[in-house]
């Protein structure tokens, strides 16, 4: 049974893998790649480690990697993203069954973490020391031990989460707030802040009462914390257990819809008038486009989620490079970190607008093929709307950033509106194209990762400074000249090429969606696995 | 005489080395109620994509209301009302406003899109909570489709099983108003496996069967010898063989 579904979600998986390239592997090699060079880091470490630094700094190493791999679970129950084995319910499969298939897959959930255990248990056994290869047996087995704690800890954590976050509104504030506090320990580090309680609970937390505590001391030699590792093995797997139980029996459905209908009829007569205004600036079937992409997107969680995203996370993470490692305000970065933040912003919301723009409609793009008008006002259309999108998040950033004045006043607002508006012109040409050769379907629900097909994802990492750079050439002409009218100057050149670019672009994705809207509909149409992982 | 709604001549779409259409010859009269049968991917879904433009034929010719395919497209889709078999639904929509939309693509003035979107809203039972199309069930999905069809008062409409999934009230509902549809001069061109239906409403049928149209004529000529639909769907398509039988079944 358990072979069973396992390969029936992997023949699932197979036809985006046939058509991925390497394209869809590049992101995923090199983060590999950083996880095998931290196992090497790990083996080294415990090498060359005393006795007295494991004692010290192993159980520290447990906590890190019991915490990442509390975390993934969190993220992608936030996200909307994972397994749902409650799908399997039809079959006569034991429920033991599907909890050892929902724990098996947790495993691919930290795979990092499999890789940084290994690399530091074998570095482990090759410290004579921590005792070498004689005490593998007493090395190998709290790591495992630990392990198996960790997944049967994360599916009870994912099951729990995925209950308590079905309601979408809160499932989007826990996705900002976690990944907002995953950028704190970087601004402790930034801003040099060590909060007086950082060390006594940095103490207690390496007690030997904790599972990475035990794990760390028995694989040192100590035989009681044994005991309370395998205890808190139990503890989690009653804690996975039973929580897998209660998530088999919840219904998703009926907790969605309730929040959703309380209150609707509100939100429509507020929103109606920010809808209403592409029909006073175009004409139809422009403006039903525009208006329609509007009313589509604002009600998309996974919009939603990477439209505040665009203006927080461009402030989290850019702030304090530009403030310097003191707090201080650095003149040459905050000149331009308005400018920076918002083509930041611009570059997030491609994922979910102008990258893969029939992504959210999937079936529902054959409607656009189908209806009496040119593809190119589909485009265009939609291309309208994103920057309606664009040009929200700009906004809120200026006041964010004028809030506190961290700009030179409103002619940078003026050259960001500009140089924003440039930057788009280029994604934006590229986008077209994409969107009609690499469609790939989005889950509006699932606040996951980005929104272009494998082989987009790669080309986003080529097209992305190929089309900053004319805006960057325009900078360096006004630092190399020191002047602003040949900054305006590139900066118009820049303009007109883009606008020949877009031109360029959207043809040839009307050729492209004529030529190719067989496998268009196709890929838009194509369905999630047995057991709907992203 | 006029012109027929649909003419298909030596029409053929293949995928790979699989023929799904395999030289059809059509020709489905105005005003006519036209069953489109044929058994599991006998070529039916295929063909009504060729004929809506949606998927272009390997060779072949389709006139549709007198105008030619892909010459004269956008005429040709401004007379038809498509219900597919696919969601063609934008969920993030409630069903007013995807009707709304669907009208103003149609090129309806925007007040006129509104007031026909509610009337449609009101004639198929639906009601206007703010519930988003995500939401709706399989059949409301459908009458939403069908409502959307019909908001532009087209002279043709090709449905694809239109009625699956519907209920026995809804289904009744939209068998009348697809048969008002008729008596005012509108041609329907559906497909659908509830042979009953079929045999209820169409006055033509033609069988497609690995592609090629295997029976093409009235209802009455269809069952000249007594037969019912179905049995003569069965006898037609070549499936009235004795039942294999498994050992263990």
């Amino acid at each position: 049974m358990i072979a069973a579904i396992l390969r029936a979600q992997f023949l699932s998986m197979r036809w985006g893998r046939r058509h991925g390239s390497i394209w869809r592997f590049l992101p995923l090699t090199v983060w590999y790649l950083f996880w095998l060079a931290s196992a090497v880091f790990a083996f080294f470490l415990a090498r060359e480690a005393d006795l007295v630094f494991l004692r010290r700094d192993l159980p520290i190493g447990f906590l890190g990697v019991t915490v990442y791999w509390q975390f993934m679970p969190m993220l992608s129950a936030s996200m909307g993203m994972g397994l749902d084995l409650r799908k399997l319910r039809i079959y006569p499969a034991l429920h033991r069954d599907l909890f050892a298939v929902e724990v098996l897959l947790c495993f691919t959930t930290a795979v990092e973490m499999l890789l940084v255990i290994a690399g530091g248990v074998a570095g482990l056994l090759a410290n004579q020391e921590a005792g070498g290869w004689a005490a593998a047996p007493r090395i190998i087995a709290p790591a495992l031990i630990l392990i198996l704690f960790n997944a049967l800890l994360a599916s009870g954590t994912r099951s729990l989460l995925g209950r308590l976050l079905a309601r979408r509104k809160i499932r989007e504030v826990v996705i900002l707030v976690t990944t907002c506090l995953w950028m704190l320990p970087r601004i402790f580090m930034q801003y040099r802040i060590h909060p007086k309680w950082l060390d006594p609970v940095a103490r207690a937390l390496r007690g030997p009462k904790f599972s990475w505590s035990a794990a760390a001391a028995a694989a040192l030699g100590d035989l009681t914390p044994f005991l309370t590792l395998v205890l808190w093995l139990l503890a989690a797997l009653w804690f996975g257990r039973a929580q897998f139980e209660r998530n088999l029996r919840y219904d998703a459905v009926a907790a969605q819809a309730m929040v959703v209908r309380k209150d609707a009829s509100r939100r429509r007569s507020l929103s109606g008038a920010f809808f209403a205004f592409p029909r006073l600036l175009w004409r139809d079937p422009l403006a039903a486009i525009v208006e329609k992409e509007l009313r589509s997107l604002v009600r998309t969680p996974r919009f939603r989620m990477v439209f505040v995203m665009g203006f927080t996370f461009g402030i989290l993470v850019w702030l304090p490079v530009v403030l310097g490692g003191t707090g201080a305000r650095t003149s040459g970065g905050s000149s331009y970190f308005l400018v920076f933040v918002c083509v930041y912003a611009l570059t997030m919301l491609g994922q979910v607008t102008y990258w893969n723009c029939f992504g959210f409609d999937r079936s529902a793009t054959l409607f656009y093929f189908a209806a009496p008008q040119q593809i190119s006002q589909v485009l265009i259309g939609k291309n309208i709307a994103a920057m309606v999108f664009v040009y929200l998040d700009v906004t809120i950033l200026s006041a964010v950033v004028g809030t506190f004045h961290l700009t030179a006043g409103w002619g940078q607002v003026a050259e960001t509106l500009v140089v924003v508006g440039i930057c788009a012109v280029y994604m934006l040409g590229l986008g077209n194209m994409a969107s009609v050769n690499y469609p790939r379907p989005l889950n509006p629900e699932n606040v996951s990762r980005g929104g272009g097909s494998g082989r987009s994802q790669g080309l986003m990492l080529l097209f992305y400074p190929l089309a900053l750079l004319p805006v960057f050439l325009a900078y360096l002409a006004r630092w190399a000249l020191n002047s602003e009218l040949a900054f305006a100057a590139v900066l118009a050149i820049a303009a007109v090429i883009g606008g020949i670019v877009y031109w360029i672009g959207l043809d040839s994705a009307v050729i492209a969606a004529g030529a190719k809207r067989e496998q268009l509909f196709a890929a838009l149409t194509q369905s999630e696995g047995p057991i709907a992982s992203e | 005489m006029p012109e027929p709604a649909i003419v298909a001549r030596d029409l053929r779409k293949g995928y790979g080395l699989k023929l799904a259409v395999d030289g059809l010859n059509l020709e489905v009269p105005r005003g006519s109620f036209f069953g489109f049968l044929g058994p599991n991917g006998a070529g039916k879904s295929t063909t009504i994509r060729m004929l809506t433009g949606l998927i272009p034929q390997d060779s072949g010719s389709i006139e549709i209301l007198g105008y030619k395919l892909p010459q004269q497209e956008l005429e040709i889709k401004r007379r038809i009302g498509l219900v597919p078999d696919e969601s063609f639904l934008f969920d993030r929509l409630t069903g007013l406003e995807f009707l709304e939309f669907a009208g103003r693509m149609y090129g309806l003035p925007r007040a006129t899109a509104v007031e026909r979107a509610y009337g449609l809203m009101h004639l198929f039972e639906l009601a206007d909570d703010g519930k988003i199309i995500g939401e709706y069930s399989k059949g409301m999905r459908k009458r939403v489709a069908m409502a959307a069809a019909l908001i532009h008062h087209p002279d043709l409409f090709l449905m694809d099983e239109p009625f699956e999934g519907v209920d026995a009230v809804g289904a009744r509902l939209m068998k009348d108003i697809l048969l008002n549809q008729v008596q005012r001069g509108a041609t329907i061109f559906l497909t659908s496996h509830v042979l009953e239906v079929v045999e209820r409403l169409c006055d033509r049928v033609a069988i497609i069967d690995h592609g090629k149209i295997v029976m093409c004529g009235s209802m009455e000529e269809l069952r000249a010898g007594g037969e019912s639909l179905e049995d003569a769907f069965v006898r037609i398509v070549g499936a009235d063989r004795p039942m294999e039988r498994l050992d263990w079944l």
